[in-house]
Parts: C-alpha cells; sequence; structure tokens
C-alpha cells in the first residue's frame, strides 16, 4: 500500500503533459506510471531527474538495452518490487 | 523490478533466458560477495588489503581434485592465483566444486556475452556497496573491455536506478508495469 496519494497524470503541470504522453507511448500503455507520476510530483525535482535518466540510458558505450539489464540488476539486488 | 523487466523487452530483450541469465549472475554474485565480505577476505587487485576473519588455505597444499578446480578458475578469469573467496569454498572440496560449476554457468557466454555478465556483477556489486565485489567485477569486465565511456555509462545508470528504486521503497509503490502485459 503506498504511503501517499500519487497524483493523476492529469492533476500534473501543464508543461509535463508532453513527458507523460512521452512515456504512455514508449512503454505503449494507456496510462502514466506511478514513477513518472511520483517523480513530477514535484517538478522541480522530476524535471532534472527527469532529464537526467534520458541523457543515462540513451545509446552510447553501452547500448539502451543493456542499460536495461544494469537497471534490472540494481533493481533486484535492492529487492525493489516496483 | 518488474517495470526495468517490462522496460528491457520493449527494447526487444523478450527472451526469458536473458532474464534468468540476469538473476543467475545477480544471485551469485550477491552470495559470493557477502562471504567475501563478511569474511573480510582481501581484495584481489586492489590495496591496502584486509585482515581476513578466517584462515585461507595455502593452495599449494590443496588436494589434487582442489588443485584441478583452482586451475580452471585462474583460467576462466585470467588470474595467477584463485580468488580468495575460492580459496575458503576449499576447505570442503565438494562445495568449492559444486558451487565454482554453477559460478562458471552462470558467467558462461549464453544469451548474454560474458563482458556483459561482468557489467552485471559490477552493478551489482556497486548497488550492494561490496569492496570485494567492485574490485573483482571491474578488473574483470576491464579486461574483457568495458572501455572508460563504458564504465562512466554504467555507474551513471547503477546511481539512477538507486534513486529510483529507493523512491519506490520509500513510498512503498505497488508495481503498475507488469513485464509482458
Amino acid at each position: 500500500m503506498e504511503t501517499v496519494r500519487i497524483p493523476e497524470a492529469h492533476e500534473l503541470a501543464a508543461d509535463d503533459q508532453k513527458f507523460c504522453e512521452a512515456t504512455k507511448a514508449w512503454f505503449r500503455i494507456d496510462f502514466v506510471p506511478k514513477m513518472s507520476r511520483v517523480l513530477l510530483a514535484v517538478p522541480e525535482f522530476g524535471r532534472p531527474y527527469g532529464g537526467a535518466s534520458r541523457r543515462a540510458m540513451a545509446d552510447g558505450a553501452l547500448t539502451r538495452a543493456q542499460k536495461e539489464l544494469i537497471a534490472a540488476t540494481v533493481s533486484a539486488i535492492n529487492v525493489c518490487e516496483y | 523490478m518488474a517495470a526495468h523487466t517490462a522496460a528491457g523487452k520493449l527494447q526487444g530483450l523478450t527472451d526469458d533466458q536473458i532474464w534468468y541469465e540476469v538473476a543467475y549472475v545477480a544471485g551469485v554474485t550477491h552470495a559470493l560477495n557477502t562471504v567475501a565480505d563478511g569474511l573480510r577476505l582481501p581484495l584481489e587487485f586492489s590495496g591496502p588489503s584486509r585482515t581476513p576473519a578466517v584462515r585461507l588455505p595455502d593452495p599449494a597444499d590443496s588436494a589434487p581434485e582442489v588443485k584441478a578446480v583452482f586451475d580452471e578458475i585462474m583460467a576462466f578469469y585470467s588470474m595467477d592465483h584463485p580468488p580468495a573467496v575460492f580459496r575458503w569454498m576449499a576447505r570442503d572440496a565438494g562445495f568449492l566444486q559444486s558451487y565454482w560449476a554453477a559460478t562458471r554457468e552462470a558467467f558462461t557466454d549464453r544469451k548474454l556475452p560474458r563482458p556483459m555478465k561482468e557489467i552485471l556483477a559490477l552493478a551489482a556489486s556497486l548497488t550492494a556497496k561490496s569492496d570485494y565485489g567492485v574490485d573483482f567485477h571491474l578488473w574483470q569486465a576491464r579486461r574483457l573491455g568495458l572501455s572508460d565511456q563504458g564504465l562512466t555509462e554504467a555507474v551513471e545508470v547503477v546511481q539512477l536506478f538507486n534513486t529510483v528504486t529507493k523512491i519506490a521503497d520509500a513510498l512503498q509503490l505497488q508495481p503498475d508495469l507488469i513485464p509482458g502485459a
């Protein structure tokens, strides 16, 4: 059970709606994931974090797919259900 | 975990065998790090070393069946001595033989190549704050071709996802991105 009320997508700032739509398109889903809404609950945090995340996950010396495997490993070691 | 697996599948990683291999590498790495750091076994490649909490058997005194395993391990890792964590296990030849066999298979080229598995082991070690694991897998990943830029990017991803996993845990987020859903 979440310890906070997570904002609905329509409650997020207008400036962040484009990012929400892009997230839905990327995941091929019809909702905005909780993590995106949590990060953008405080846009002053979520916007730069989102930028850092997009930068980190872009293809580089490691591919996006390889980076997703690293992310999954981090989650496994941290025993993160989400 | 569910979100990253779902995201990975969207990147074309749809074969479950890949995710089995990620899980095996994470599990074996975490187990070996737990023993090595728990017993304060000496780091393999960087100093200053640590004083072990236990006496490590001298490889020179090993029985032939243990020496055979040590030779295989040293060849696998391109090292001139058996890693301390396996020296510890050599107190029981059967344990060493069986766990090394599992470790070797977890890290062998299959759907995922060995260099990628060493990067994942490094990520697991960084996340667990394992001195032994970071020392060992950083050296191995570099040996197998991880560039400076690749290392920077791997650590960047580790840092980013240590952030979101802790945010998810702090707020007890329930998964909403289900792999394959």
